[in-house]
């Protein structure tokens, strides 16, 4: 029954994946052939709603108390995630005050990038939040083996990720901070990003020391719970942003 | 030496000097490496400051719980049961020790904001400059503002963390490490806020617009870096807030038994969670204009300087709610306990706090009818600002309703809760003259706004703040404040601050800009100015009363450990001080909160043998 429930979990999250990668693809291709604004905005959501659900349990939120003893892990734990929800709903407040600025400065012009690199590293953020539901599930079933493979490739994929939009992407980007409007643009949103993707390798990391000394159990793991979330939340936050810099509109001058 | 290392504070600011030293010094180091001029000041004052307020937060020990968690060692509620007076100095994680530190701060902060308005309304006492030059008198003008806003976010804080926990009947907050962690970021994040002044100041008034704050001298990036931490302090402050309030709730405690400061909290916490964040984005922007080059507001570059203006009053316009919705909830909190009557309309006004909030994020626009925003957006804007009105007035006449052949008395706090409803009264009804566009392009910008604004701060936030502590003493202290040194305070204070604000109305509409350190002595205006400098300084002076009471009822105040003013609420129904612990016994709700005067009628019920 347990190994069951475990690889359904573990199907589950492939399955999402699968819809994730495909949303992707599509919107890539929907980016270079017909470039239709409103259908590039929508998928982002779509993608979101995804992740909030599935990789992000948001439904933990609303579940029924089991402990009403206020000194329980279980109702502890009830509002620690309360607490980290209001956070991300904190935290997305300035990627929105990011997106309107993009919006208000470039309107339906794009910085001069290379698409094929935005589709590369999303696609990495993509699978690294796919392996933190993973290495989320295997703690859930005790297994811990899968859960460090898991978690040590989330973080790898996590600084492949850095290394991508900071050592390859700014490198090769036509244009400084200075140099133009979509220049100041870029380089604000993806260093906002990236500071937050750090932050989040940085956790993931404390997690991994934490879990190879044994500290978490299928019972008792918000830390591991806590840096899944953070991080899928880092991975919406991309959704948005890859489109709105990569994707839509015309190339500004 | 040691012993004097040992005091938390002192250690934290010994940190903060040193990281601001190795931050300047890595700064340097990598311009250097890097090839570029090795020296740029203003990138190595902002690494610094950064740097330092970090260096402050692990030198005091703020964050020396998580350092723990993180490398996997078990971490304990310290006992602070033998700390004595040192808990107030170094990092607690007792509420009560926290809501007192930020008490503490707030007047300290408010007293070097309001030292600074005292200095420039003397300048202003005659036409011409008399002891300022202009960019001292800028500088001292903004940071009044600045200094203020920080210190009422502070003082905000302070009563949602005294009162909340003993309010719901809870031990502590829901995140008390973080909590402490809020509190200790707004030290730092002040320091920086005044460093401004020793970097050449700054001339941009408080809302630092570009493109004058792009290029205004150095002090505006500490300005800007200052509000920024402390912004980020309000978001944690305000997340422990709502979690709180959600979650540690006493039995029977359901939200239409929720006293009314917790809806106004909630309301308030609902705002800063979210919005401080826009203000701290516009802010950054503007820093990494400055350091970066990046054009986002730098018209030459393609820019926008009203985006700024959107971004920042997105959050400063519901900022004036976050002042006011706690003040407004003491104000119905004292009353029937003074008019000894129920809260008129207890729902309506619980409700009426959310509906001030929401409301809120739909009209900062209101601060733009005068700077070239879109039309079409002006109208939209002035319709959303007059609906404020309607849950504001809500509250007013739940406040009459209350006091309508009420058994009124009339020690300290009733005084102060009654001057802030007059005062709030004022403010509220110079309010629609702003909101609306006609009158509005003719009072934008004038002296007019100011007194309206100090109007809405003083009666929604000054006037109940000091209710609230000549309310709250005795549950903190064990002792009340002097009654007499109370009434003096209050009436110096309460008629020299209306005088003050209606000659800023008057020599407003007369055609006097704010901001300006000269005026033309043909306005005939500068006999109102006088009487305004006089005026100030009688406030001033109340407050330097309330201050020798403070220090002096501390040790020598009449002592009070029971229910001094015969209240309902859960708090007064056990000896003061509060214990460390907040309650022995659990109590359970089971009556409505204000039914003051019925027979009968019980709010909690403590329950015994527990």
């Amino acid at each position: 029954m347990e190994q069951k429930s475990k690889s359904s979990a573990l199907t589950l999250g492939l399955l999402v994946f699968g819809a994730l990668a495909i949303l992707t693809a599509v919107e890539f291709i929907i980016a270079v052939t017909i470039n239709i604004w409103q259908v590039l905005a929508v998928i982002p959501i779509l993608k979101a709603l995804l992740v909030f659900y599935y990789y992000m349990h948001i439904t933990r939120l609303f579940e029924e108390e089991k402990d009403q003893n206020r000194a329980s892990f279980a109702y502890k734990l009830a509002t620690n995630r309360i607490g980290l929800w209001l956070f991300l709903i904190s935290d997305s407040f300035i990627f929105g005050g990011l997106m309107i600025s993009r919006i208000n400065l470039l309107g339906l012009t794009r910085p001069d990038l290379i698409q094929y690199l935005g589709l590369g590293v999303t696609t990495i953020l993509l699978i690294s939040s796919f392996f933190a539901n993973r290495a989320e599930v295997s703690m859930e079933h005790g297994d811990q083996k899968q859960f460090v493979r898991c978690i040590s490739l989330t973080i790898g994929l996590g600084v492949l990720f850095l290394v991508g939009v900071i050592g390859v992407e700014w490198q090769l980007a036509p244009f400084g901070p200075e140099t133009n409007l979509a220049g100041a643009v870029f380089y604000v949103m993806t260093g906002f990003h990236a500071f937050h993707v750090l932050t989040g390798v940085l956790f993931l990391g404390i997690v991994l020391r934490n879990g190879l000394h044994g500290l978490y159990t299928s019972d008792k793991h918000w830390a591991v719970e806590a840096s899944a979330v953070y991080w899928h939340f880092v991975d919406v936050v991309w959704f948005f942003f890859y489109p709105a810099l990569y994707l839509i509109g015309t190339l500004a001058q | 030496m040691r012993r004097l290392y040992s005091i938390g504070l002192i250690r934290g600011i010994l940190w903060q000097i040193l990281g601001t030293a190795i931050g300047v010094g890595i700064l340097t180091g990598i311009r250097a490496i890097s090839g570029l001029p090795a020296w740029k000041a203003e990138s190595a004052a902002v690494f610094g400051a950064l740097l330092g307020a970090l260096f402050f937060l692990y030198g005091i020990g703020a964050v020396d719980d998580w350092i723990k968690v993180a490398a996997g060692k078990e971490v304990h509620e310290p006992d602070e049961s033998g700390w004595g007076r040192r808990r107030y100095f170094g990092v607690s994680y007792d509420h009560k020790v926290i809501g007192i530190q930020y008490l503490v701060l707030s007047l300290v902060l408010m007293g070097v904001g309001g030292s600074f308005a005292l200095i420039f309304r003397s300048e202003l006492a005659s036409t011409g400059l008399q002891f300022l030059t202009l960019m001292e008198y800028n500088t001292l003008m903004s940071l009044h503002g600045m200094v203020m806003i920080i210190g009422i976010l502070v003082g905000v804080a302070a009563f949602m963390n005294y009162l909340i926990p003993l309010m719901l009947g809870a031990r502590d907050m829901a995140f008390p490490r973080l909590n402490a962690f809020g509190f200790w970021l707004a030290v730092p994040a002040s320091i920086i806020l005044l460093s401004s002044m020793a970097l050449g100041g700054f001339d941009t008034g408080w809302t630092g617009y570009p493109p004058l704050s792009a290029r205004a001298p150095m002090g505006v990036q500490m300005f800007f870096l200052g509000v920024s931490l402390a912004g980020m302090g309000t978001v944690v402050s305000s997340l422990n807030v709502i979690t709180t309030a959600i979650r540690m709730r006493s039995e029977g405690m359901t939200g239409f038994r929720l006293p009314i400061f917790v809806w106004g909290s909630l309301a308030t916490s609902l705002i800063s969670l979210t919005a401080t964040q826009l203000i701290g984005l516009s802010f950054q922007m503007v820093m990494f204009e400055r350091l970066f080059g990046m054009g986002f507001f730098d018209p030459a570059k393609g820019g926008n300087p009203i985006l700024f203006q959107h971004l920042f009053w997105f959050y400063s316009h519901p900022a004036v709610y976050v002042f006011v919705l706690p003040g407004l909830g003491i104000i119905s909190e004292l009353l029937p306990v003074f008019a000894r009557k129920p809260l008129y309309g207890y729902k309506w006004v619980a409700i009426s706090s959310f509906g001030i909030a929401l409301i809120g994020f739909l009209v900062w626009g209101h601060h733009m009818f005068a700077s070239g925003m879109a039309q079409y957006l002006r109208v939209p804007f002035m319709y959303s600002t007059l609906l404020v009105a309607v849950p504001t007035g809500v509250k007013f006449f739940s406040w009459l309703g209350t006091l309508w052949r009420g058994k009124i008395v009339f020690p300290v706090p009733m005084l102060f809760v009654l001057a802030g409803i007059v005062v709030f009264l004022l403010g509220g009804l110079t309010g629609p003259p702003n909101a609306t566009i006609a009158t509005d392009l003719h009072l934008t910008d004038t002296y007019f706004i100011v007194g309206h604004f100090h109007d809405t701060m003083f009666g929604g936030y000054i006037f109940p703040f000091f209710a609230a502590i000549y309310y709250w003493f005795p549950k903190m202290t064990g002792r009340r404040l002097n009654e007499t040194l109370g009434k003096v305070h209050f009436w110096l204070m309460a008629p020299a601050f209306i005088v003050l604000s209606t000659l800023m109305m008057r020599i407003g509409i007369l055609g006097m800009r704010r901001r300006i350190a000269d005026y033309d002595a043909s306005l005939n205006v500068t006999i109102d100015h006088r009487v305004m400098t006089v005026a100030g300084f009688l406030v001033g002076l109340g407050i330097l009363v309330f201050m020798i009471n403070a220090f002096w009822s501390m040790r020598h105040g009449e002592v009070a450990t029971g229910n001094v003013w015969n209240s309902r609420s859960p708090e007064w129904q056990v000896p003061s001080p509060m214990p460390i612990h907040n309650y022995d016994k659990p109590f359970e709700v089971v009556g409505e909160p204000y039914d003051y005067g019925l027979p009968g009628s019980v709010f909690v019920k403590f329950k015994e043998g527990e």
